[in-house]
């Protein structure tokens, strides 16, 4: 647009070519704006983690000292305190633990649930969807007395199965959800052709069905890895020994009162962080383009 | 290598209470090529997938090689098809695309790369297989669609449309190539295709549909020369034949000017619940310009569409008061002029139908 506007040739009407160097104009406006807009969101989000990855590297008198310049020479100190003596070593094991198997079974059981909610016509089909809807809609804090009581009957209380068990169980609606609509887009002719070629439903869906889904496969996955990293409600109350890394956190801030180690302290953030980010690159490779891409026509 | 019947199979979708396929009888001979051809919504693609095993049959029966197929699943039947849209799995390579239904089949590995290999150089695909079908161009998706299908070596072929994605000059190519191809494998086929030059040039034998009844199953040269009703008479053929519904007199049709003289048992078919009418047609090709003193129907020409060997000449006739549009086919060298006035001639006897049931009346 701000090209036009520049090579606008001189032989063309005034009228014509005021409108068109108008729109130009405010093309140019727009397109400004916009970038600084964006830029400054970016630094907003970036900076902040920046200085969280090199404060990280820091004593706490150079965090308090001089807060923007370098650390003045590399250590992992912090890094080693922080894993060790504060608690998010182990905590960081079994958040990890205990998100890999949700986010695993989450995953099968969702995607398996919604193929066949969105692909088959069975009596009920429609009130199991909306029953699944439905627990979108629910807030877990108000589960959170009765579901204390059943974990406890089940002698799963304070232990990471009944976690897993609990996370799965919140993070399923939405995935059946999102995935409802994903598995409902995928063109029908490619499950014929399967059946037609012998395959049957178990291996259409695992060996057909499920690669084409990629895609929103990819995106909940990381909806539901961010969702369940970060869960603290859940686990305070499930598992109340402190033994995830939300919970390890809150405990590394609160406990320090007023000598807080600010260079453990962010490098606890900074094994917080990482794997969120890490998990996002792994699979926003897949959130681009379309699978389905030469499957029909 | 199979033979497939059709006996009074009849598919109801849920909901409608008209068929979408009305027991329908058709046998297929063991290595012939069948092609199921008739306007959008005639249930020729509902024949074919009920054959496929993909939509149930609600009544009568599907037999392949003598065997009652009408209740099992489409792994069972020993089919293989080739979908409109190719439906090839987008996560495949030609390679995998093609090997997929025999790697089900727990055939060895040597024997898939064998079967794959051959059938990726009967269709020129060999420096493609490792491609996934996104990096591939229309004819090629056809061809491992079709690739697909081959390697299985199954007892019928089923196509349902498969050249209508591409463009004109690839689909007369790639219609040859079908054709070659199944002349060389030997394998029942059973093709579905709107388009009536695609039944013509490639079937052995053609069966038209409308509205789930099956209208005439005949080969290409007699569905041409003697349609079994008015619908087939106008739908094979291009441009369409010219049909009028005229007086019938003592001796024949009466069309304008112009007498067609029928034999008295035609007259005499022909008068059965017709109301003094008769349904007269013929060709484009069948028509001779004739002088003006020579007894020709005379017509106003409207349009001439010039096609270098040939020309079609469309125009408006006077027939017992109405405007009649006609269009027939002359030397693509000696055309008439727009508003010229030209006097029609039918050279051979034209198609009779009766009036009344649209059937064909012989002599």
């Amino acid at each position: 647009m701000t090209q036009t506007a520049v090579t606008e040739p001189t032989g063309t009407p005034p009228s014509a070519g005021v409108k068109h160097r108008g729109v130009g104009d405010r093309s140019l406006t727009f397109d400004v704006i916009a970038h600084v807009l964006l830029i400054l969101w970016s630094l907003l989000v970036v900076l902040p983690l920046l200085w969280v990855f090199v404060s990280s590297f820091k004593t706490t008198q150079e965090v308090l000292g001089s807060p923007l310049t370098l650390p003045h020479h590399l250590n992992l100190n912090n890094y080693a305190t922080a894993w060790n003596d504060s608690g998010v070593g182990p905590a960081f094991i079994n958040s990890v633990i205990v998100v890999g198997f949700s986010l695993v079974i989450v995953m099968v059981l969702g995607a398996m649930c919604s193929y066949v909610l969105a692909r088959f016509r069975f009596f009920g089909n429609r009130f199991i969807y909306y029953l699944m809807l439905a627990g979108l809609t629910f807030p877990v804090f108000l589960a959170i007395v009765p579901l204390f009581s059943i974990l406890k009957n089940f002698g799963l209380l304070n232990t990471l199965a009944g976690l897993v068990v609990t996370y799965v169980a919140f993070a399923l609606p939405f995935t059946v959800f999102f995935l409802h609509a994903f598995f409902k887009r995928l063109p029908y002719d490619v499950y014929e052709a399967a059946q037609v070629d012998g395959a049957g439903e178990w291996r259409t869906f695992f060996q057909v069905m499920l690669p084409m889904a990629r895609p929103g496969l990819a995106s909940v996955a990381i909806f539901n890895f961010l969702g369940l990293w970060n869960q603290f409600l859940l686990p305070t109350v499930l598992k109340p020994d402190n033994s995830v890394l939300t919970q390890a956190m809150a405990q590394f801030q609160s406990q320090a009162g007023y000598a807080v180690d600010f260079g453990a302290l962010f490098a606890a953030v900074v094994i917080t962080v990482a794997p969120v980010l890490v998990v996002y690159i792994i699979f926003q490779r897949q959130l681009r383009g379309s699978v389905v891409a030469g499957a029909v026509k | 290598m199979a033979t497939v019947t059709y006996d009074a199979a009849s598919r109801i979708y849920p909901g409608s209470t008209k068929p979408a396929v009305d027991a329908l009888n058709l046998d297929i001979e063991d290595g012939e090529f069948l092609v199921l051809v008739g306007p959008s919504g005639c249930g020729k693609s509902t024949s074919l997938r009920m054959l496929a095993g993909l939509e149930d049959v609600d009544r009568g029966a599907i037999l392949i090689d003598g065997k009652d197929v009408s209740n099992l699943p489409p792994k069972a039947r020993d089919i293989a098809m080739v979908f409109q849209n190719y439906a090839l799995y987008p996560h495949m390579t030609v390679f995998d695309n093609m090997a997929f239904a025999l790697k089900l089949r727990k055939t060895p590995k040597s024997e898939i790369e064998r079967r794959v290999k051959e059938a990726a150089a009967l269709l020129n695909l060999q420096e493609y297989l490792d491609r996934k079908p996104k990096a591939l161009s229309g004819g090629q998706r056809q061809r491992v669609a079709m690739g697909r299908a081959i390697v299985r070596e199954p007892q019928v072929f089923l196509m349902d449309e498969p050249l209508s994605n591409l463009d004109a000059k690839l689909r007369v190519q790639t219609r040859s190539q079908i054709a070659a191809l199944q002349a060389r494998l030997g394998t029942t086929t059973v093709y579905v295709t709107h388009d009536q030059t695609e039944a013509l040039t490639m079937g052995h034998r053609v069966a038209v549909l409308k509205d789930g009844l099956l209208q005439q199953v005949d080969t290409p040269r007699n569905m041409y020369d003697k349609p079994a009703n008015v619908f087939v008479a106008g739908f094979i053929g291009s441009p369409a034949m010219n049909i009028k519904t005229v007086k019938l007199g003592d001796n024949g049709a009466v069309l304008g000017g112009l007498a067609v003289p029928l034999t008295r048992e035609a007259v005499a078919k022909a008068g059965e619940g017709a109301d003094g009418k008769v349904t007269v047609g013929f060709r484009p090709e069948d028509v001779q310009l004739v002088g003006e003193g020579d007894g020709g129907l005379s017509m106003t020409v409207d349009l001439v569409e010039e096609l270098g060997s040939d020309a079609y000449v469309y125009g408006r006739a006077d027939l017992d008061g109405a405007e009649e549009q006609f269009v027939i086919r002359t030397d693509g060298r000696h055309t008439p002029n727009m508003g010229d006035t030209v006097y029609l001639k039918p050279q051979s006897t034209p198609h009779i139908f009766n009036a009344a049931t649209g059937e064909r009346i012989d002599g």
